[in-house]
């Protein structure tokens, strides 16, 4: 029997346990959100994808490859941490987060374009989701680099992993909404 | 020699979202008859929960947690066949 199937579920969990409940809860809130908005689409579908043709898919696929690679940052930054080594810690949790800013450049510029035609969250129901989840979704970028940052400082294992898995919460959670707000027709 | 799980993930979740939007462009431009818009649309959707079991299974390091893992998968793919059928309904 190897070691993980001797242990018990809870000693099983990678990380601290709040913070997948966190982790939990913000996909509960997405998940809700991205089911509420395939749900309005039912009613005006060809409104839904006369407004999805103004969205920038090209930008927001760079953004899909930006997300996934500074996940694997982090990912390597835990690794890292484990080691004990700081400095290589340290210079995997800057790549993640410098990519969490290129994230946030791609998508004001996105957000900059959509003003400049006229197009806000009142415009029809598409916008006001697409406003809300993206939105809502790049304040958690933000977030995610101050927590990439503030674990950056002392890069005690445990707390990388904690602010890798909400670093990685925010990349799974891009990797369900690019595809239903930006790509089903 | 054995190729880095983390960079397996990676390149495999490169891949899977390349896919993704090669469909939805062949979608865009009317490349596709009406039923196979609707397939294609099922497979974003495939491909989408792909890449999320990949991120629980490698970035958050799931895999070696095989409760969390079967439970996280099981509700994944449960949440995946909600928005088909909320897709399909349109």
């Amino acid at each position: 029997m190897n070691a993980a199937a001797e242990q018990s579920p809870l000693d099983q969990l990678p990380g601290d346990l709040m913070m997948w409940v966190l982790i939990v809860s913000e996909l509960l809130v997405f998940g809700a959100g991205l089911a509420a908005f395939l749900a309005v689409r039912i009613t005006d579908p060809v409104g839904f994808a006369e407004a999805q043709d103004h969205l920038h898919r090209t930008g927001a696929g760079i953004n899909t490859v930006v997300l996934v690679t500074s996940g694997f940052f982090a990912a390597r930054a835990v690794r890292a941490a484990d080691a004990g080594t700081r400095a290589a810690t340290r210079v995997w949790l800057a790549a993640a987060a410098a990519l969490g800013l290129v994230f946030l450049v791609v998508k004001g510029i996105e957000f900059a374009a959509k003003a400049a035609a006229g197009i806000g969250v009142e415009t029809s129901p598409f916008f006001t989701f697409y406003y809300l989840l993206t939105g809502f979704h790049a304040a958690h970028v933000v977030a995610g680099i101050v927590i990439l940052g503030l674990v950056g400082i002392r890069s005690a294992p445990r707390s990388v992993e904690v602010g890798a898995a909400f670093w990685h919460m925010v990349d799974l959670v891009w990797v369900l909404l690019f595809p239903v707000i930006y790509l089903l027709r | 020699m054995r190729t880095d799980p983390l960079l397996r993930a990676w390149g495999w979740l490169l891949i899977l979202s390349a896919v993704s939007t090669v469909l939805a462009g062949a979608v865009t431009r009317g490349l596709l008859p009406p039923a196979g818009m609707t397939a294609a649309g099922a497979a974003i959707l495939f491909l989408a929960w792909a890449k999320a079991g990949t991120i629980i299974s490698r970035y958050l390091g799931l895999a070696d947690a095989p409760f969390w893992h079967r439970g996280f998968r099981i509700v994944m793919a449960a949440y995946a066949l909600l928005l088909l059928a909320l897709y399909a309904m349109a």
